[in-house]
């Protein structure tokens, strides 16, 4: 299912991507090093989402983080992570050589296809990790409907 | 230009053999008067998975995640990967690598290496005649 705002992951654009990703890495993979996580853009934090019938669950890449620096809300069928990325380099008396990691407020919102129980919500930090997991409500739960064979 | 660069300066030597495909940690070097610090993003490594090793001077630090957890379900997202980290520094000569301490929290490694006595600067006191 398509989803607002969000890199197609699924679909003839993301079959593309995949190729194009391919064929680039087979031209270039042994001599082109990126510096830094391989990310969609600029979108922090990088986050994988999966659905099964009852629940979708998140994990998101916040290294360095603890609980304490991260909040998590559900509104709606909205999912909010926002937090803080603190500096960790001395502020005086200290030369720089390498400033890679970032710092600052972030905030990052992913609309759910379906209605979520967020009274369920379960999260957990773990290696720089938070995972998320939100049960549907009852309605969205994909049903069996038994088929009869007609007289 | 007020600082040398060469002090953990990326390099091409490779004592461990680099892995194939890797991603490169984003990571922070700087250094004091009395150590050099190295902090490196490595999200979903755990301990046993990590080493760290200084050969020739050249620091390599590499973290390779553990077993994949079969994630049932439909992919809706997927914007990041596992794979290993790999990342190769060179040294100055003059760090002691012996009292190297390393940290592993929430993702992020974290390296002091103590300077040497020679390395550390020295109050020179100027005499008035």
């Amino acid at each position: 299912m398509a989803m607002k705002a969000w890199v197609p992951a699924a679909g003839p654009l993301a079959e593309l991507q995949r190729e194009m990703n391919r064929v680039f890495d087979s031209v270039f993979g042994r001599h082109f090093k990126p510096v830094g996580r391989i990310r969609s853009g600029y979108v922090y934090p990088p986050t994988n989402v999966r659905e099964t019938d009852d629940a979708y669950t998140l994990e998101c890449e916040v290294p360095g983080l603890e609980m304490a620096d991260l909040e998590v809300y559900v509104t709606g069928n909205q999912l909010t992570v926002s937090g803080s990325r603190k500096r960790t380099i001395p502020e005086e008396e200290v030369t720089l050589h390498r400033h890679e990691r970032d710092t600052g407020r972030f905030s990052r919102a992913v609309t759910l296809p379906s209605p979520v129980d967020s009274g369920g919500t379960e999260a957990t930090l773990a290696d720089g990790i938070l995972a998320i997991r939100i049960p549907k409500t009852e309605e969205a739960k994909p049903k069996r409907v038994e088929v009869r064979v007609g007289d | 230009m007020a600082k040398p660069i060469d002090v953990a300066v990326e390099t091409n030597h490779d004592p461990l053999e680099p892995p194939e495909s890797y991603f490169v940690p984003a990571t922070d070097v700087y250094e004091t008067a009395d150590e050099l610090t190295l902090v490196a993003e490595m999200p979903g490594i755990k301990p046993d998975g990590l080493a760290v090793t200084v050969e020739d001077n050249v620091l390599v630090i590499r973290g390779r995640p553990g077993a994949k957890s079969e994630a049932g379900g439909e992919v809706l997202l997927q914007e990041f990967t596992a794979g290993e980290f790999y990342r190769a520094f060179q040294l100055p000569a003059d760090y002691d690598t012996e009292k190297i301490e390393a940290g592993l929290r929430q993702g992020v490694l974290t390296l002091r290496l103590p300077k040497s006595e020679r390395l550390k600067p020295r109050r020179i006191e100027v005499k008035v005649d």
